[in-house]
């Protein structure tokens, strides 16, 4: 299979402008974002609040509209709608109707999908189970709880059993149970050779699911590629919690090492590279200082992410 | 084969019905659009409402010695006509909003139907909901003015099918509002296109009959693009037993078609540019 046919998306270069209010100013919210996801993978797309994810999203779903750029799924334009009945689409923080029972809102769904008809009864049942909701198919989902209605929210995307899942930060206001089953939700679609993309701003789950990353801050991709890859570049560190020092002393230790430095009424902290740590210590120790701890920082997705962040401020 | 393959494959099979697919779309957006509206509670707020304010039109005809039958008559037909606009705009509008504001419009729209299909659905689901509504405020009014001994003649009937009518035209104009603006700027906007649409012709006669030529020209662009509501009002034929002609009835219907239709094809292409943000 070619390289271009693994793309499930394929986003080139897409911006867009909000007009604020009643304004003739323009605001720039994307700033010519390119990314793919590839098939069968779980492609993450990370970023703080106001990164642009959600509105990246429903540039895909054809819920907004690109200044410029273009962008596909499944190979088609994102501006057609019939590839639509094969991708599945989570809202965040969605309501759906309340007044419904799960049943009758699945079979909603899958009436508008265009599944058969005479399969639309067994195929909601399979579905309630799936989703875990067999007991509660003849309830009014007024009556759900939060990571209930996550749960059918996804049973509505994956009524038409689509190729690929769009969810956007499916974890968020759950309780650990709740996002453990969403988990389990989704790396059971991927097991059947599935794509999923989903937005998130909850990094550990991204460590835990994602085979694949794009970092978004303030309208541009900052990173993209597997997490693992990012770690390993990633120069490993230390922290070493000393007291006792002079201002000035410490202050030429740090410089002479390019140590970062944190100060606290008791204690100062240095965050120094994992390489450097015995010559800091020795430096330390020469001038008097009482070393209280070492403790040596493996660099995660958060440091990468906040580095993302600090340098998409710049 | 593969299962999925197969399942695909029934999928695109039922869904490349093309006319009868988006048919099948409109009514199943229509159908959950009746149903929302009949298990919200606003609804039958304004149905008991409407069907105190019939029954109160027994009181109110006590107070006169003459004409109790029509006064009886009068009441019934201001309360149907006034609670189905209100059910027309109010819960119109608030449908298509809730749709937007709670998001579930997201989903749907990232399905394979357009955008078009379901502002169509949305339309016509409201318009079966306030035709119901209708339907029950008449039998109401059928059974109070039985009860009172008031004639019930076929141009009441015909009365009540123009009112319906009306009704769907203002459905789709609160529809057209509420593609574009907040829920009460098209309360505001379609409350006002319907009062002035009750006063076109008077507009356009006040024209005709002014000396000033300009004033001429606005009555008579005024009553072509407003929409001439009156001519949807049958209640004082159907009262004082003034007789009706075919073409009193047949007229307005397919004016009501063609407007509504003009109207809904503006909202469509409304709906469509819209970013739902």
């Amino acid at each position: 299979m070619s390289e271009l046919s693994q793309e499930v998306v394929r986003v080139e270069d897409i911006v867009k402008d909000f007009r604020p209010g009643l304004g003739l100013k323009k605001k720039r919210v994307l700033h010519g974002i390119s990314f793919s996801v590839r098939r069968g993978e779980i492609f993450g797309f990370v970023g703080p609040n106001g990164a642009g994810k959600t509105t990246t999203l429903k540039i895909l779903m054809g819920l907004i509209f690109a200044t410029s750029g273009k962008a596909s799924i499944l190979g088609h334009d994102i501006g057609e709608s019939s590839f639509r009945r094969h991708i599945g689409y989570l809202p965040e923080g969605p309501y759906f109707y309340d007044y419904l029972t799960g049943r009758e809102f699945l079979r909603f769904y899958a009436k508008l999908c265009g599944v058969p008809r005479a399969q639309i009864a067994e195929r909601v049942t399979n579905l309630l189970e799936a989703v875990g909701l067999a007991h509660a198919g003849d309830e009014r989902l007024r009556n759900y709880s939060k990571g209930m209605l996550q749960r059918i929210g996804i049973g509505q995307a994956l009524v038409h059993d689509p190729q690929v899942l769009f969810l956007d930060e499916p974890m968020s206001g759950l309780d650990p149970i709740g996002r453990k089953e969403i988990r389990d939700l989704i790396w059971q679609f991927r097991d059947r050779g599935k794509t999923i993309f989903m937005t998130t701003h909850i990094l550990s789950d991204v460590e835990m699911l994602c085979d694949s990353v794009a970092i978004i801050v303030k309208g541009k991709i900052q990173y993209q590629g597997a997490p693992k890859d990012f770690l390993k570049n990633e120069r490993h560190s230390a922290e070493i919690v000393f007291a006792g020092l002079e201002k000035s002393i410490q202050a030429q230790i740090a410089e002479r090492f390019q140590a970062s430095v944190r100060d606290s009424d008791e204690h100062s902290q240095f965050g120094v590279a994992e390489d450097q740590v015995d010559d800091v210590l020795r430096a330390l120790l020469e001038k008097g200082a009482q070393v209280v701890s070492v403790t040596p920082r493996r660099a995660t997705l958060e440091m990468i992410f906040l580095n993302a962040v600090q340098e998409g401020g710049r | 084969m593969t299962e999925a393959t197969a399942h695909e494959g029934q999928i695109e099979a039922a869904s490349n019905g093309g006319l009868v697919r988006v048919l099948g779309s409109i009514a199943t957006i229509a159908g959950n659009t009746v149903r929302e509206a009949i298990r919200s509670r606003v609804l039958y707020l304004f149905l008991v409402f409407a069907v105190i304010m019939i029954g109160a039109g027994v009181l109110v005809s006590t107070l006169s010695y003459v004409d109790r039958p029509r006064i009886l008559q009068d009441v019934g037909f201001a309360a149907v006509r006034l609670f189905g606009v209100a059910i027309a705009i109010f819960v119109g509008i608030g449908l298509v909003h809730k749709e937007v504001e709670r998001r579930t419009i997201y989903t749907i729209l990232s399905k394979p139907i357009s955008r078009s299909v379901f502002l169509l659905g949305k339309y016509f689901g409201l318009v079966a909901t306030v035709w119901l509504i209708t339907f029950v405020m008449a039998l109401a009014f059928v059974a109070v003015s039985r009860a009172a001994g008031a004639p019930v003649t076929l141009v009441h009937y015909a009365a009540f099918g123009l009112s319906a009518m009306e009704l769907g035209l203002v459905t789709a104009i609160a529809i057209f509002f509420s593609t574009f603006t907040s829920p009460m700027f098209a309360s505001l906007f379609s409350v006002g296109i319907y009062l002035a649409g009750h006063l076109s012709r008077d507009l356009r006669d006040l024209g005709a009959a002014s000396e000033s030529e300009t004033f001429k020209i606005f009555g008579a662009w005024a009553h072509r693009l407003l929409p001439d509501l009156e001519g949807f009002n049958l209640t004082t034929h159907a009262v004082y037993g003034i007789p009706v002609t075919f073409p009193d009835v047949a007229y307005p219907v397919l004016y009501a078609m063609g407007y509504s239709a003009i109207i809904l094809i503006a909202a469509m292409l409304t709906f469509e540019k819209r970013d739902f943000r």
